[in-house]
């Protein structure tokens, strides 16, 4: 289980190095997106996260960290929040300048 | 009196949160909200102030756990002398912000959110110093961006979308790195409480995890307060910023990563902090060069106030890389005073651009334009002087302890290069003052009859020069936290409750 955590991690984050790397200003975004997916994979490995039962005082078994998981419902509501505005100014900015690769936004560097 | 000041504790975020929701409220009536607005900050303001008269006199944090949940499980709202000042240092220039804002011609501030927005910044900023918990700094910074970045978009200079974008996304890799160091210390370690952490890596550190949370988490301030190679975005955003928006973030706002990296040498890096200290260091005058050079080669006043942040915050990584208890003394010193000018002068700047025909503040537009407004003249040649370090003003007193500092410590290449670097500073200010206030104003520019009050800034300025004369209170307040920042099990203790 931990190696194959350890290959989606791996993968995702090297898709979205891969993606924040290009001069597409939608394709860098969607990088962004993916590293944050393998972030939050990242959060849950970090506690013990394979669990049989409830995390209840009084059963008997194996139960997983809680803390990790309520992490990262954390991050992922305000990820969603940030995408959305992210992508809101994607769509002004490609408005604005007619393009959409990053080399013909540079109207602040004179 | 023990619950009452635990209370106190949480104020300033319970008024900030308040405020901004029923500042949305009222949207319809603007004066309204105004008045509502400006009440509110001056508000958190004084109870920033309460709070650390009474940290102060009392010797001992102040602990707020949310929710009643206990120390290492739930989160703590921390109030020890080094946030308190911190907050108080920004809500006094937030609500000098607003007060601009108040008295400001940019449309920007007729948009029904601009205020409440204003106040969630400072809401996210005042959240992030005060609390005790890592992942809840994450989730302040957060808010703190989101906001910083829809006042930079809406701002009134079209190119306000694309500054913004930059920053934003930016930042959003910050928060990435921010959460890769969450996870390796709490894969590590077990806990996000900060004083928690602080005492297990105190007993057990030498797990192979410690040095990726600690390179992570230098990463986050370092983005957060634009440490050289993080500070791409800075100039940019900072430049598009309406200019209430840009006093507030030029100055207070790149403090937060000050903060943070006083907290990680004095709390919860102690042992492991040697080399990244020599790393500030050397970022630090890599900035005060950087900075400086920008600054003077740059093309518009507000972007060269801009670029001058990144060389002042190089004086203050500096003493913060020295790291003596003097060194200490003078980097809280050192934020306080320039968080007073950098806004004043910000300010100052903006009472020009708004005079100018086409609402920019880029030297060929506002050339001569100082004519209109002798008053921000003078005003910002003090202003100028501090940041340069000349005698009446306050910048004086901080770059003295800062020298004063680096002899004792015996650095004296660094120090060498720094004196060089105030030179730089008193060149491009020098040239700003050339540029708008010497050169007569040409014939057929035809400046706006009205323009931005300059009340803020010069209330602002009044206090840099009482601080420059009369300066004892705030040093004093410097070392009471020096003090209290050198005995870590205080704040410990403090949070954990033995």
């Amino acid at each position: 289980m931990d190696i194959f955590i350890a290959l989606a991690i791996g993968t995702f984050f090297g898709i979205g190095v891969f993606q924040l790397l290009r001069r597409n200003v939608i394709r860098s975004a969607l990088g962004l997106v993916i590293i944050s997916y393998a972030i939050n994979l990242i959060l849950l490995t970090a506690g013990a996260y394979i669990g049989e039962v409830p995390p209840y005082f009084g059963l008997v078994g194996q139960s997983s960290d809680a803390l990790p998981q309520a992490l990262i419902l954390t991050a992922i509501v305000i990820s969603i929040g940030g995408f959305a505005m992210v992508l809101e100014m994607l769509y002004i900015l490609s408005m604005r300048y007619k393009s959409s690769d990053l080399d013909d936004i540079d109207k602040l560097k004179h | 009196m023990q619950i009452t000041g635990n209370y106190l504790a949480i104020l300033p975020i319970v008024i900030l949160l308040t405020g901004a929701i029923i500042g949305l409220l009222i949207r319809q009536h603007r004066r309204l909200q105004e008045g509502w607005s400006f009440a509110v900050i001056v508000m958190a303001f004084i109870s920033s102030l309460i709070l650390l008269s009474q940290v102060w006199r009392g010797g001992q944090p102040f602990v707020y756990h949310i929710g009643g949940w206990s120390a290492p499980f739930g989160i703590s709202i921390v109030a020890d002398l080094l946030s308190t000042t911190m907050v108080m240092m920004s809500l006094l220039v937030i609500s000098a912000g607003i007060l601009y804002a108040l008295g400001c011609k940019d449309i920007v501030t007729e948009y029904p959110t601009f205020y409440p927005l204003f106040l969630l910044l400072a809401l996210g900023l005042t959240g992030g110093l005060l609390t005790g918990d890592l992942f809840n700094l994450f989730v302040f910074a957060e808010l703190m961006v989101i906001s910083a970045t829809i006042l930079t978009a809406i701002s009134d200079d079209k190119k306000g979308v694309e500054a913004a974008y930059k920053y934003f996304y930016i930042s959003l890799i910050a928060g990435v790195f921010l959460l890769l160091s969450v996870g390796a210390l709490y894969a590590s370690y077990g806990s996000l409480n900060i004083a928690d952490l602080a005492n297990r890596i105190q007993i057990n550190p030498d797990l192979p995890l410690l040095p990726m949370a600690i390179v992570f988490l230098l990463a986050f301030f370092m983005v957060k307060s634009a440490v050289v190679p993080f500070h791409f975005w800075q100039p940019d955003f900072h430049t598009a910023a309406p200019t209430p928006v840009h006093a507030v973030l030029s100055s207070v706002v790149v403090k937060l990563g000050i903060y943070g990296f006083l907290r990680m040498s004095t709390l919860l890096f102690i042992d492991q902090m040697d080399v990244a200290k020599i790393v500030l260091i050397f970022l630090g005058i890599v900035g005060i060069f950087f900075g400086g050079l920008g600054a003077t080669a740059t093309y518009d006043a507000k972007r060269m106030l801009a670029y001058s942040t990144l060389g002042q915050l190089g004086f203050i990584l500096v003493g913060i890389g020295w790291g003596s208890s003097l060194a200490l003394v003078a980097v809280i010193v050192y934020s306080f005073n320039h968080s007073l000018l950098k806004a004043s002068m910000l300010m100052l700047a903006g009472t020009v651009s708004s005079r100018s025909p086409a609402k920019t503040a880029a030297f060929s537009e506002i050339t001569g334009l100082g004519k209109v407004v002798p008053i921000s003249g003078i005003l910002f040649l003090l202003g100028g002087m501090g940041l340069a370090g000349i005698p009446p003003m306050n910048g004086f007193i901080s770059k003295f302890f800062l020298v004063k500092s680096g002899v004792e410590a015996g650095e004296y290449l660094p120090l060498a290069l720094l004196l060089l670097g105030s030179i730089i500073t008193l060149v491009y200010v020098i040239r700003a003052y050339q540029k708008i206030w010497w050169i007569p104003l040409p014939k057929s520019v035809k400046p706006k009859p009205y323009g931005d009050m300059f009340l803020a800034p010069a209330i602002l300025i009044g206090l840099s020069i009482v601080l420059g004369i009369w300066c004892e209170p705030l040093l004093q307040l410097a070392e009471a936290t020096v003090s209290s920042m050198s005995i870590p099990t205080e704040y410990i203790l403090a949070v954990l409750g033995d």
